[in-house]
């Protein structure tokens, strides 16, 4: 098997002397979507900002691609190749569509033609935001923003995408969309780690999950064998392991 | 109602238009307001003043050494007084006290150099002081210059925010951690709105001294009034400034005729009163432009 793109290494993360995450390890192999589940303050979203340069971890490392990227400020990590979708979907609300997109290729060295392509390839992906160039994104319904934040997120051709609860606040029907954009996302050689409150929607795309709990990794594997295990209902019901 | 006053209005308009969009450049990368702007607007007055009473250079070398050095101090303040307190809460309000006492720091380092003498400034020629009659009011070829440069200068950064660049200064003012999230460094940004939002600070104060003398007195009358103009206005928009500066001189020369020259103080903060219980976030402010 060859080398993850993204390896964490027995990482500790929180903030300030709040420890979070204690001797975390995770890897995301490349073209794959991984999960990430567990009930609510488990360390999700505090793993993917530590990954993402926001937070420094305190112990252990993080490999994306070979190279250690822990302790580096954001916008290399960015440069590195990897974006982070945080949760809330925190859009330039006072910006325009077209603005937000043109903010997501923001440092990239991408020439003209191939900025077009990827305006291009993010408007094939969400149409409705080719609609819509001059709203501004404080406007736009949640689903449209949710969708204008991972389009933004997708300028700069990330290898690895981190999305942070897609789905939060949206209608069902609007899910779907989300979620079958993260499956073409994969088919066009994206790789994933995802956040999910709908742990079932999570597992049926995904090729591999974590169960968080309480800051630590309690288990893994294929969805299959989470969902036949008792770790879901360990992580979100705490019960004794 | 007279047509010098208008000019006067006017002329006095686009001075404060231009000390507001020094303050305007470095809040929005940082949402800092810059106590200290005043201080760096005489300075700019002071350094131009002295290369050309002392060494005799042209007006335009003293001028581009005093964008120059007060840009160069501007960059100074924001890595010792304003990046450490950000660094340690972007969202915290010490910069109002280190921001101030930088403010006291130059103003007394200057009061000290050069003495309380206002010294005089001519116009870089062929541009003079001298009035001539247009349209029934007394005008100057400097005062019309000095109007048309501060108009070029609002145009002049208003488009820099249109392009990516500047656009990542907005979305930094708007949400620092989605733009850290995004590959845009809110500490690099700072610098240059520090180091630019000096020298036009500095512009301010060299396009003033021909008319108001070079004195360290420019610095605290300036600062208040560039502070009502840019909170008229809408703190972040130039455009805003560059009204609202209009707005406030003509009242401010109103006042003086129909008042008594003792009330333009008065007159100013009551139109800041008023334009701000009726539009809080200013006459261009974007209320959600600065919700986070």
């Amino acid at each position: 098997m060859s080398a993850p793109l993204l390896d964490v290494q027995a990482v500790d993360a929180g903030y300030g002397h709040v420890g979070v995450l204690r001797g975390v390890s995770l890897q995301v192999e490349k073209g794959a979507i991984v999960a990430l589940v567990g009930a609510n303050g488990a360390g999700k979203s505090t793993l993917l900002k530590t990954i993402s340069g926001v937070l420094r971890p305190t112990a252990g490392r993080i490999v994306f691609d070979g190279a250690e990227i822990s302790g580096l400020a954001p916008h290399r990590i960015v440069d590195a190749g990897l974006m982070h979708v945080a949760e809330g979907r925190r859009l330039f609300r006072s910006q325009s569509v077209r603005d937000n997109l043109e903010l997501g290729l923001y440092g990239g060295r991408l020439d003209a033609a191939a900025e077009a392509r990827r305006y291009e390839f993010v408007y094939e992906l969400f149409p409705m935001l080719r609609e819509r160039p001059d709203h501004r994104a404080g406007v736009l319904s949640g689903g449209q923003q949710q969708m204008l934040a991972i389009a933004q997120a997708l300028m700069r051709e990330p290898r690895l995408l981190m999305l942070d609860e897609p789905s939060l606040g949206l209608a069902p029907v609007i899910v779907d969309q989300v979620i079958g954009a993260i499956e073409r996302l994969r088919a066009e050689g994206v790789t994933i780690l995802l956040v999910e409150q709908m742990v079932d929607r999570a597992l049926d795309i995904a090729d591999r999950a974590y169960v968080f709990q309480n800051g630590v990794v309690i288990g893994h594997g294929a969805p299959a064998d989470i969902r036949g295990g008792d770790l879901i209902r360990r992580a979100y019901l705490g019960a004794a392991g | 109602m007279d047509p010098d006053l208008i000019v006067n209005g006017v002329v006095a308009g686009s001075l404060y238009a231009l000390v507001a969009m020094g303050f305007n450049i470095l809040y929005r990368p940082t949402n800092v307001f810059n106590f200290a702007q005043g201080d760096l607007v005489m300075l700019g007055a002071m350094i131009c003043a002295s290369a050309m009473a002392l060494w005799s250079l042209p007006w335009f070398v003293g001028a581009a050494l005093a964008l120059a050095a007060v840009g160069l101090l501007g960059l100074i303040e924001e890595r010792i007084a304003v990046a450490p307190v950000l660094r340690r809460s972007a969202s915290g309000h010490a910069w109002v006290i280190t921001t101030l006492s930088f403010s006291m720091i130059i103003a007394n380092l200057v009061g000290r150099i050069w003495g309380p003498d206002p010294i005089a400034v001519r116009p870089p020629p062929p541009l003079t002081t001298e009035t001539f009659e247009l349209f029934g009011a007394n005008v100057s070829s400097y005062q019309i210059a000095l109007v048309a440069a501060t108009i070029a200068l609002a145009a002049g950064v208003e488009s820099f925010y249109r392009t990516r660049a500047g656009k990542a200064v907005m979305a930094v003012a708007e949400d620092r951690e989605a733009a850290l999230l995004r590959g845009i460094a809110p500490e690099s940004l700072s610098r240059w709105s520090f180091l630019f939002g000096g020298a036009i600070a500095a512009l301010a104060g060299v396009l003033a001294a021909p008319l108001l003398y070079a004195s360290i007195g420019l610095g605290p009358s300036l600062l208040l009034k560039g502070f009502a103009t840019a909170a008229v206005g809408g703190i972040g928009s130039n455009r805003g400034a560059l009204i609202a500066g209009y707005v406030i001189g003509l009242v401010e020369a109103l006042a003086a005729v129909v008042l008594s020259p003792g009330y333009q103080m008065a007159a100013t903060f009551a139109v800041m009163l008023i334009v701000l219980l009726i539009r809080p976030h200013g006459l261009f402010g974007h209320p959600e432009a600065r919700s986070v």
